[in-house]
């Protein structure tokens, strides 16, 4: 069964991309599809297509905006894929997939796949096995694949490897300052959109955010108003996005590596560590560059 | 056929809201209920077109479509859909129909291939055995 389902995916039958993907999600035939893949991405030379995460709290307008992206990019002739990503509850296993409420019906275009799929609650923003259906929709030649998560959280890290590009998604609020959570997030995100910017409080919002991301140790980051109710700003988001340094493949690993790097030699290291704060407090403090404070760091760790 | 056992593989189900009609307290209830049973439901909104409700559960790989409609519109619009499913390769797709149907018009949408029309006022648990009893047509 799954040899014609591979063979009929191969010949860019939809039914069977749709079945596949269905297989992924649950965790079946991982590896064998794994393969397929891997031997037909060696013949084929097409390019990866852009992987792009929309996150954000709920409700903020992940959906719309992915559905309103998807509207821009097939009006430039590009080929859309979409998975959108709902809670599932860890009590029944049961999940309402609701997001194809606010994304476009197109039944007629055969360039928008949309899927629905569900969240294992927990610190996970995305399905499992995301990572394969991405390779899947790739893999049947789609231009750009957009990756709605569940909403803001922890499981944001493991976005960053999944994607070539986060689009984290912020609100005018009726509170007086940006929820520190959020600032948080701002870690994770290539681009912050202030999304709703029909609403008052966007102008606001969008000088907060940029404030944060004067903070030290902040990564150069687009900050965007979007509106999608006014259809504002989806051409200049979109080359944002484009605009974004693509990760390598090889960047996913390497991060990886780092992190287990800095695991051992936090534990080599456990007791020299009280006299790093005072070296990062000296950096605060403008007495030390960057350069000096990891020297100094360093000269720490080689003794 | 599999059978759906709890916290198992969840049966996937396009709940479809077709025609004019704007009114979706009905749907959502049965939505959350269906969830709460363990299943993956998948709503895609109000005034579904026959051709947006046929494409979502391809797109979806759905095991069933539950149609939601206005009495008066079901002797068109359900042999329409069933035959456009059918046109499309989805005849593995359980088809549920959802609504105030006349008597005697069930013996005609079974006919088509409707699997079972639940009247207003069903219990949920009914549509839940109903679902669980007969899983999916779509995976063996
Ligand atoms: N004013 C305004 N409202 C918007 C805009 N975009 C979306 N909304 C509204 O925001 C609400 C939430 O939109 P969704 O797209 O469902 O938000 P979401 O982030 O996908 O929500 P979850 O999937 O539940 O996390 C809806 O009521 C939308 O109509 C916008 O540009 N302006
Ligand atoms: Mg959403």
């Amino acid at each position: 069964m799954l040899d014609d389902l591979l063979a009929r995916f191969g010949k860019r039958d939809r039914l069977a991309l749709a079945r596949l993907l269905t297989l992924v999600a649950r965790g079946e035939h991982l590896d064998a599809i794994r393969l397929a893949l891997a031997a037909a991405d060696s013949a084929a030379s097409r390019p990866a297509p852009p992987v792009v995460a929309l996150t954000g709290n709920a409700g903020v307008g992940k959906s719309t905006l992915v559905g309103k992206l998807a509207e821009y990019l097939r009006g430039q002739g590009q080929s859309v894929a979409v998975l959108a990503c709902d809670p599932q509850s860890p009590l029944t296993g049961g999940a309402l997939l609701g997001d194809r409420v606010r994304m476009p019906s197109r039944p007629d275009d055969l360039g928008l796949y949309i899927r629905s799929l569900a969240a294992v609650s927990g610190n996970q923003a995305v399905a499992e096995h995301v990572e394969l259906m991405i390779r899947l929709l790739a893999g049947f030649g789609f231009d750009v694949i957009l990756l709605e998560t569940v909403g803001a959280g922890q499981g944001d890290t493991a976005v960053r490897e999944l994607a070539d590009v986060v689009v984290l998604l912020v609100q005018p609020e009726t509170g007086d300052e940006l929820q520190w959570e959020k600032a948080g997030l701002l870690e994770v995100a290539d681009v912050v959109v202030v999304h709703k910017a029909d609403l008052a409080g966007a102008e606001r919002m969008e000088s907060q955010v940029r404030e944060l991301l004067t903070l030290p140790g902040c990564r150069e980051i687009t900050v965007l108003r979007v509106s999608s109710t006014k259809q504002q700003g989806l051409a200049e988001l979109w080359a944002a996005i484009l605009a974004c340094p693509r990760h390598d493949a090889r960047v996913g690993d390497a991060r990886a590596l780092l992190r287990r790097a800095q695991q051992v030699l936090a534990e080599r290291f456990a007791d020299r560590v009280q006299r790093v704060g005072p070296v990062v407090d000296r950096w605060k403090r403008h007495e030390l560059d960057e350069a000096q404070a990891a020297d100094e760091l360093l000269q720490l760790l080689i003794r | 056929m599999v059978k759906c056992v709890e916290n198992q593989i969840p049966l996937r189900i396009v709940l479809a809201k077709v025609g004019l009609d704007g009114h979706d307290r009905g749907v959502k209830v049965v939505s959350r209920a269906l969830r709460d049973a363990g299943f993956h439901v998948i709503y895609p909104g109000l005034w579904q077109s026959p051709e947006a409700v046929v494409r979502t559960v391809a797109d979806e790989d759905a095991d069933w479509l539950g149609i939601s409609l206005l009495s008066g519109t079901h002797m068109t619009l359900v042999p329409r859909i069933v035959e456009m499913l059918r046109a499309a390769g989805l005849d593995h797709v359980g088809v549920l129909v959802g609504g105030i149907i006349p008597e005697t018009d069930v013996p005609k949408l079974l006919e088509l291939g409707v699997a079972r029309v639940f009247g207003p006022g069903t219990p949920m648990a009914e549509i839940i055995d109903f679902l669980r009893a007969h899983g999916s047509r779509t995976h063996a």
